[in-house]
């Protein structure tokens, strides 16, 4: 068997070769030396951040965007966005969503390297798996830029536009303290606490940002956690999967709210208040405050009638915008811009490029979504 | 077209997947625009699919004795997050945390195995419940949050072989010298092969067939060492690439060559027959679970290895893919049938498939419902070939 599967082989080998003679590169120690110190250039420059004599690249080049999936409204959205403004600004963009699988990511990533993309617009699926592949995508200079989720464990990355996710965090608590003053009278206010998926480096951030508005309440006595669970691996949702929040909020009212009304649910984002709400509901409750994040279409519905207290907006828009600024900024040469903040990686301090989040209302929704007429046509 | 079938000497239904696993890797290469053969692109190619093949290896010999794995990705993701969090919290070195992590893909394998043999549990049914198990155990463990592994293990995962000797080869001498240790065994076994080939029928295939065998496998095996060898410099055929073809030479010889392997495919043939010939049934169904799980720690390995952290959610669904290279290359969902190499070549063409829809910018949609036509095709093909009675259509094709 062995030697006719791999005389079959020989056969395939002989076309091949027959085929394609010639069309591959061949290795040469002069290319590569002279790539060398333009490799270390960039190094320099990115640490530094400066606008130093950088190598830009191609007007037309081809830039690849890498997505987790496209399973909530935020990503389909990024990969809309991308597809048509790297275009419209005449790149050649490649923007592939990873299904929520590591491997297809990597797998990914890499064949953006081999079609020769530029730059690499990275939206991790488990920001401290891709380490080696980003590695690689710097050896072959393209440059790494982390969109919306941090990414960890690795020197292959050059810049992460985000939204401050600890002031999300912040302004998440804030909205819902503000609603119980609001909806709920006098205190003390009885509320649970839910994370997102301990997978996105994100996900602790947003629960500790609510948390330093919490806490002090909490020791004060205005809110109350009835179950007493404020860790945040107690908390979290593994994935982001609003399944598990529903079934976690109902085993929560079943056991401490037979006899208590609950007023407030700290949440995440919009799936998991949603998952919250209906929970509260089939137990019979009242429809609690809640906080929210990405203004999913169906939530802002829910925020303007009243069923859902709050949401944070964080528009896909300006993240692509910020990201493709920096994107131009490569291509003519003039490196990453400058910016003040950065984050550790685990390995390298990342520089950030940080954009501010919006409270969303029922008062100030129609403000908010002024320039965005699909949110602003559900407000009815 | 007899030249053709004395050159390849025989049957030649066995082709159809390698065929097919040629004819892919020219058409995506012409689709890409000369893409697909490049040496980045299957350095990755092999990197990023060897722990799916070492999977397979396993999952080859399970499906023989006719049983089913369906932990393996869960054993996969478990032994690599002990592995991350030993040598994370405990401060060992790096060796002892890969040995930990075999140690417990051998303690899950047993696991299984025990239910299976001594109990006649059913395979799927053990490994289902071992699936559930060491998912839960991973979450557990990690607390769903990612940990990063230790930096030594990233040779493991996606290494390269040194860079050694003279300059003028024009490539990686390491991956040279393999390349050469390929040819120069492939002629010796060869040239032993045509000395006995006449022994006990007299009918010697003809000199000038074993010439153009040994010329073409030269030929193959030397574009492909080139292929490897000529990337960047500091770049080889990748290191979880050899340890996947060790373990397929040391699987392949297991299989066809020692008692054990006869024993695998008596079992999966016929069971009861096998049993009274004097086959230990229990052994071999127990060897074969444990080897499994120990395949599975090997592609945890692997995988954290390239990703330099193992997460909560790896190994989820890899069994599927192992399973679908598996039957791809042939094996018979009854078992007692399949061969290491068969498997090889199916996991390679899901592997190609993959990596050429990716260079041409389908989404993981489209390609995920293409790879479950092929695997159906495939199947099918297979099924419709072996039909008795029926000459195959690779067959007609060659037959004169």
């Amino acid at each position: 068997m062995k030697k006719r599967t791999l005389l079959s082989m020989a056969m395939v080998a002989t076309m091949m070769v027959a085929t394609f003679a010639g069309c591959g590169g061949s290795r040469e120690g002069a290319t590569d030396t002279a790539e060398q110190p333009a490799a270390e250039t960039t190094e320099a420059a990115a640490e530094e951040t400066t606008t130093a004599d950088m190598p830009g690249f191609d007007a037309g080049a081809t830039i690849g965007v890498s997505l987790p999936w496209l399973g909530t409204q935020n990503w389909k959205e990024a990969e809309d966005m991308f597809t048509e403004q790297l275009a419209e600004a005449g790149y050649n963009p490649i923007v592939q969503a990873a299904d929520q699988k590591v491997t297809q990511q990597q797998q990914q990533i890499e064949s953006m390297i081999e079609n020769g993309a530029k730059v690499i617009v990275v939206g991790p699926v488990d920001g401290s798996q891709l380490g080696s592949v980003l590695e690689q995508a710097k050896e072959a200079g393209v440059y790494v830029i982390g969109y919306d989720r941090l990414l960890e464990n690795t020197t292959g990355v050059d810049g992460v536009v985000q939204f401050g996710s600890v002031k999300t965090g912040e302004l998440q608590a804030q909205a819902l303290l503000q609603g119980l003053e609001e909806k709920k009278g006098e205190g003390p206010y009885n509320i649970e606490l839910f994370g997102g998926g301990p997978a996105d480096p994100n996900a602790p951030n947003f629960f500790t940002g609510a948390m330093s508005v919490l806490q002090p309440k909490i020791d004060d006595g205005t809110v109350v956690v009835v179950s007493g669970q404020t860790d945040f691996t107690q908390c979290a949702t593994v994935d982001w999967d609003n399944a598990k929040a529903q079934s976690r909020m109902d085993s929560l009212l079943s056991g401490f709210y037979s006899d208590k009304d609950i007023h407030g649910v700290l949440c995440p984002n919009d799936g998991i208040a949603r998952a919250c709400i209906t929970a509260c509901e089939n137990a019979g409750q009242e429809i609690p405050v809640v906080s929210g994040l990405d203004a999913e279409n169906e939530s802002v519905e829910w925020v303007w009638q009243g069923r859902q207290y709050s949401t944070v907006a964080k528009p896909t828009d300006d993240l692509v915008k910020e990201t493709i600024e920096i994107i131009n900024s490569l291509q003519a040469g003039n490196g990453m811009p400058s910016t003040s903040v950065t984050a550790d990686n685990g390995v390298i301090e990342v520089p950030i490029y940080e954009l501010p989040p919006v409270v969303v209302t029922k008062d100030n929704a129609k403000e908010v979504f002024a320039n965005d007429p699909s949110r602003l046509d559900l407000l009815k | 077209m007899k030249y053709i079938k004395q050159v390849l000497g025989g049957d030649l239904r066995q082709y159809t997947m390698v065929l097919a696993l040629g004819l892919l890797i020219i058409i995506f290469n012409i689709i890409s625009g000369g893409r697909m053969l490049t040496s980045s692109n299957f350095q990755n190619l092999i990197s990023g699919n060897a722990y799916v093949l070492v999977l397979a290896l396993g999952m080859l010999m399970v499906i023989v004795i006719g049983q089913i794995d369906l932990s393996v990705g869960s054993v996969a993701g478990f032994s690599g997050m002990v592995m991350a969090l030993v040598a994370k919290n405990y401060n060992i070195p790096w060796w002892c945390a890969v040995l930990i992590a075999i140690a417990i893909g051998l303690l899950a394998g047993a696991w299984h195995g025990f239910f299976l043999a001594q109990l006649g549990i059913p395979g799927f049914i053990t490994t289902l419940g071992g699936m559930m198990i060491f998912r839960g155990g991973v979450i557990w463990i990690s607390h769903s949050i990612s940990v990063p592994a230790p930096e030594q293990l990233k040779w493991f995962g996606a290494g390269y072989l040194p860079e050694w000797g003279p300059a003028f080869t024009g490539m990686n001498n390491s991956t040279l010298l393999l390349g050469i240790i390929g040819i120069v065994c492939y002629i010796v076994a060869q040239l032993k092969k045509y000395k006995h080939s006449g022994d006990g029928t007299g009918a010697k295939d003809p000199i000038w067939a074993v010439i153009v065998r040994i010329a073409l496998m030269t030929v193959l095996i030397g574009y492909f060492t080139w292929l490897f060898g000529s990337g960047r410099v500091g770049t080889s055929f990748p290191v979880p690439g050899l340890i996947l073809l060790l373990l397929t030479i040391i699987y392949h010889i297991i299989t066809q060559r020692t008692k054990f392997g006869r024993h695998v495919y008596a079992v999966g043939g016929n069971k009861a027959a096998a049993a009274l010939s004097g086959v230990n049934v229990k052994k071999t169904y127990f060897l074969t679970m444990m080897n499994m799980s120990f395949l599975a720690a090997v592609a945890g390995i692997l995988f954290v290895g390239r990703s330099t952290a193992a997460g909560p959610a790896d190994g989820t669904s890899w069994e599927m893919d192992a399973i679908a290279s598996v039957f791809i290359g042939g094996a018979a969902v009854s078992g007692g049938v399949g061969t290491i190499l068969a498997t090889i070549v199916g996991g390679l063409v899901m592997a190609v498939l993959n990596n050429g829809l990716m260079l041409m910018g389908v989404g993981a949609d489209k390609t995920q419902v293409i790879k479950g036509f092929v695997l159906l095709a495939a199947v099918a093909f297979d099924v419709y070939n072996k039909k008795s009675g029926k000459s195959s259509i690779i067959g007609r094709i060659f037959s004169k």
